[in-house]
């Protein structure tokens, strides 16, 4: 994925989410360290209409409980660093997947993700334009993980909003669950690596 | 066809010249920062002149709720200034000049926030956007792409002029003399990088209003205002602006001096560049805290300070661009896109009828009108930025201005638009009516973000907003119109000090625990840009704030006479029974049974930490040192009553003896023998506190201590003004304040 900058998201089985009940789960997996990357804090934009809702702040990503598009769904939000070009989209799902098992797993919340269907944003308009030529490459690489982590198939289609990254709807035949899902991409992650000039 | 892989490459012979000149040179020095050859201050002040400011935790070290951990950034020990870590986030301040803002400049802020923040565009206080959660390294793209839609972040932070600022309806205003924008934007960038602006001690604000009653322009707490006046002179109508100077707000607020009651507009930028000369080369360049211009005005009088700018004014050799703006003051002006028209008739979307009542205002063209966009918190998503600006180009062109009051407000909405461009608004879901009412209510970036924050105004913010939209017309239209700012310390970025209901981030020791609070701060006036400042009543448990919001708001209703505003309802019935209610409201149950008073808003973590109170006692036991504490306050707010009958001499000295009895309490801590004598409990408070730096705090240092020690040597003089007096009481609070702060310190309940 030659963006070096995206979003993925899970999306929620419909639900009512409270998300004030997500702001104190998100404090405390930066106070015990549940996930393994920088954490740094946890911003609450629940007043905002469609927005990011309660934000987990990291250094190399963050990620969103909220209504972004206009669906409940959990955000992975790669900003900088982490693998190279041809692992990014795969490492941004295994943190993806794990991030919403913990929340699955956390019995308050009561909230069920939809295993079977994404988005992808590429944040960056630099590298990945919102044209045909970026949105056929990143089809090709989403089709062939896809197929290889869920072992099914992959419908993806292009998202189009006037002026907005280049957006894709994955949409993939069953619903394994997110354990089984992290299983197959290789277990919780591990800490980035920092490879030279990451930062 | 070479494939450009860097912004720079992109937008090469998009950018002005000069403006991508300096947006290398930043990067340059960004590199060689990251090499240990730039000194971190100078390169503290060096990004912090684009804009580019530190955040909460940039330290490396965040309080998790039980204890402090550290951050452990990549970049290591490389720092991006004194104490600020390379990698933390930190937020980007977009000077967007008099609001400003065009649709394809919306377009761009709003990829920014997509790409590089976390997909929120911040509306301030001052007209300008800010993102955050910023890397350092993303800063010289992010410039870049906003240079190349004219936008520069040059001077946004720093000891320069900052954004100028300006009355929205400039332009459109049944009430103005004359339209401000074009004498507002020749101004910024005749100053911007002018080799005069470039050596203050501190920061400098200008501010323009075209009339002198409204609150829009808000010039009574800006370095220099500029009030549009116009004058018959030898039977010609010339254009001018009555003058002020030395107006802030900060921890003690100043309200500006007349300057000259006109000031034609031929003179207007080479005096305001004499006095920026005066200011850089008199002003206090050691002593941050009295570095502002307003304390220069005060030193010298007004007088004296007006004769120095007039001398060098006398002196300053000529400038062309003086004048040239003059011959073309129509630069500014906007073309509506669509005819004038007249309000369609029913049937309305739903929401219309309310919205427009409170969102919309006729504009002095027949058939158009203003409309403001509510933003909650003044925050918005970079999609709705997008929808926002394609409501732009449907219907009004680049017309758009950011508010004071954290909104967006477009001109030229014809009246034949309205229903439709309500209908395309509330498509965003920012639909909301209300604004600039007491449901949209304003905050600084409180602890949320920002370092210097004591308590959560967003996390309050949010609190009321929702309580009080709840309510929604079932609140009294008296009520509906009240204005709520809060502030997360006393910096007053929330602008606190002119609102109806104002509310200022304190913290308490309570029950051995630390609670957060807000001092409320009443009689601020938002009208007459910003006539009066209010003064603190008394400090509110956070959690408690809603419901004396609510208390206060009905009895307003209930007992207000026909006509009076919340100012003078608050004088009639007397600050006394304001107190009352603080009162009250100021016991909170203990830990063990409700733990949540101990958290702020929208942030579980437990505020109060430490081992301080956890034992036996802590309930029951009040250390000596938190009733001389709490005695000081109730004398501040004596001090408060007898300036409100007109008595400055007893309040003043009111307002020292509450800071005597602070320090009394606190020195007491040290020293047990110590008397009641004046001269001894300050001589024994520098000693214990001064001299061994144990009453600074990391932001401020010494500087409310030296706000007692004046107070101690201008002590019993002859007269005292109003204005004086009002000072002192507010510099009292402040001590207050900070003892409290200092008792936490010592008694170990800090982080």
């Amino acid at each position: 994925m030659l963006s070096e900058r995206l979003q993925l998201k899970l999306f929620l089985e419909p639900t009512v989410v409270e998300l004030e009940a997500i702001i104190p789960v998100f404090h405390r997996f930066i106070r015990e360290q549940v996930v393994n990357e920088l954490l740094i804090d946890v911003i609450d934009y629940s007043h905002v209409p469609d927005g990011p809702g309660v934000v987990l702040i990291g250094h190399s990503a963050d990620y969103y409980v909220g209504a972004m598009d206009g669906k409940y769904g959990l955000v992975y939000s790669l900003k900088r660093g982490g693998p190279g070009a041809s692992m990014r989209l795969e490492d941004s799902l295994r943190r993806l997947v794990n991030v919403a098992r913990l929340l699955e797993q956390e019995s308050g919340l009561k909230l069920r993700f939809q295993s079977g269907a994404l988005g992808l944003r590429l944040t960056d308009r630099l590298h990945a334009p919102n044209d045909d030529l970026t949105f056929e490459s990143a089809k090709t690489e989403v089709e062939q993980l896809f197929a290889r982590v869920y072992g099914a198939q992959v419908a993806v289609e292009r998202v189009r909003e006037a002026r907005g990254p280049l957006a894709l709807g994955i949409r993939v035949a069953g619903s394994p669950s997110l354990e089984a899902l992290l299983e197959k991409l290789g277990g919780p992650p591990a800490a980035y690596a920092a490879p030279s000039g990451w930062h | 066809m070479t494939v450009a892989t860097t912004w720079k490459q992109m937008l090469a012979g998009r950018v002005r010249e000069d403006w991508a000149r300096e947006i290398d040179i930043y990067e340059t020095q960004l590199e060689l920062r990251k090499k240990g050859k730039i000194e971190e201050k100078l390169f503290a002040e060096t990004r912090l002149r684009r804009g580019t400011y530190g955040q909460r935790y940039d330290n490396g070290q965040r309080h998790d709720g039980q204890r402090t951990q550290t951050l452990p950034f990549p970049s290591g020990e490389l720092t991006k200034g004194p104490v600020t870590m390379w990698d933390a986030p930190g937020m980007q301040r977009i000077k967007i000049p008099f609001g400003k803002l065009s649709a394809d400049q919306l377009d761009v802020l709003s990829e920014l926030a997509e790409e590089y923040s976390d997909q929120i565009l911040h509306v301030t206080t001052r007209q300008d956007i800010q993102l955050h959660f910023i890397h350092i390294e993303d800063t010289p793209d992010i410039m870049r792409r906003l240079a190349a839609v004219g936008i520069t972040t040059r001077e946004a932070c720093g000891n320069a002029v900052r954004n100028v600022t300006a009355c929205p309806y400039s332009g459109v205003c049944h009430t103005e003399s004359f339209d401000v924008t074009p004498y507002a934007n020749a101004i910024t960038y005749f100053l911007m990088g002018h080799p005069d602006t470039q050596d203050f001690g501190r920061k400098f604000k200008i501010a323009f209003s075209g009339c002198k009653d409204e609150p829009c322009g808000l010039t009574n707490f800006h370095d220099a205002g500029a009030i549009a006046k116009t004058r018959v002179v030898d039977g010609e109508l010339k254009r001018g602006f009555e003058y002020v100077v030395g107006g802030g707000l900060g921890a003690v607020p100043y309200p500006a001096t007349l300057f000259d009651e006109f000031l034609p507009e031929e003179e207007l930028f080479p005096v305001t560049q004499a006095i920026c000369r005066v200011f850089a080369r008199l002003g206090e360049r050691d002593n941050r805290a009295r570095a502002r211009i307003k304390f220069l005005v005060k030193k010298l009088g007004i007088e004296e300070f007006k004769r120095l700018v007039l001398e060098e004014r006398s002196k300053l050799r000529t400038d062309e661009r003086w004048l040239s703006f003059l011959s073309d003051l129509h630069i500014t002006d906007e073309k509506p896109l669509r005819a004038a028209g007249s309000l369609p008739a029913a049937p309305y979307p739903d929401g219309f009828e309310a919205w427009r009542k409170t969102n919309v205002r006729p504009q002095s063209q027949q058939g158009y009108s203003t409309a403001k966009v509510t933003l909650p918190l003044g925050d918005f998503t970079p999609a709705q930025g997008r929808a926002l600006a394609d409501i732009a180009r449907r219907f009004t062109g680049d017309s758009m201005r950011a508010t004071v009051e954290q909104n967006l407000m477009y001109r030229w909405v014809s009246d034949a638009d309205l229903p439709a461009f309500y209908a395309e608004v509330a498509r965003t879901g920012l639909g909301a009516a209300g604004a600039d009412g007491i449901t949209d209510v304003t905050s600084c970036p409180g602890t949320d973000t920002c370092k210097l924050g004591i308590s959560s105004s967003r996390g309050l913010a949010t609190e009321l907003h929702k309580q009080l939209t709840v309510l929604g017309d079932t609140l009294a239209p008296a009520a509906q119109e009240l204005h709520i700012k809060c502030s997360g310390c006393s910096n007053s970025c929330g602008q606190h000090h002119v609102a109806d209901l104002g509310f200022l981030g304190v913290s308490r020791n309570m029950n051995g625990r630390r609670v957060p609070h807000f001092q409320l701060v009443i009689g601020g006036q938002y009208k007459n840009n910003a006539g009066a400042y209010g003064l603190a009543i008394g400090a509110i448990p956070s959690k408690h704030v809603p419901k004396a919001v609510k208390t206060l708001t009905d009895r307003f209703v209930n007992e207000r006479q026909p006509t009076e505003t919340f100012q003078a309802f608050v004088q009639r019935i007397g600050k006394k029974q304001i107190r009352k209610l603080v009162d009250e409201l100021s016991i909170i149950p203990t830990y063990e049974q409700d733990p949540s008073y101990y958290s702020d808003w929208g942030d579980p973590r437990e505020y109060t930490i430490g081992d301080l109170g956890v034992g036996e006692c802590a309930g029951e036991v009040v250390p000596l040192v938190q009733v001389g504490l709490a005695g000081s306050e109730r004398e501040v707010f004596e001090a408060q009553l007898l300036l409100d009958e007109g008595n400055s001499q007893g309040a003043a000295e009111r307002a020292f003896s509450a800071m005597v009895q602070a320090a009394q309490a606190l020195t007491r801590e040290k020293n047990s023998f110590l008397g009641e004598g004046v001269d001894e409990i300050v001589r024994e408070f520098r000693s214990h506190y001064y001299d061994t730096k144990l009453f600074f705090d990391p932001f401020s240092g010494g500087k409310f201590a030296h706000y007692f020690f004046r107070a101690y040597e201008h002590r019993g003089e002859a007269s005292v003004s109003k204005d004086a007096a009002h000072q002192l009481i507010e510099e009292a609070q402040l001590f207050v304040e900070a003892a409290h702060q200092c008792y936490t310190r010592i008694a170990g309940a800090l982080p």
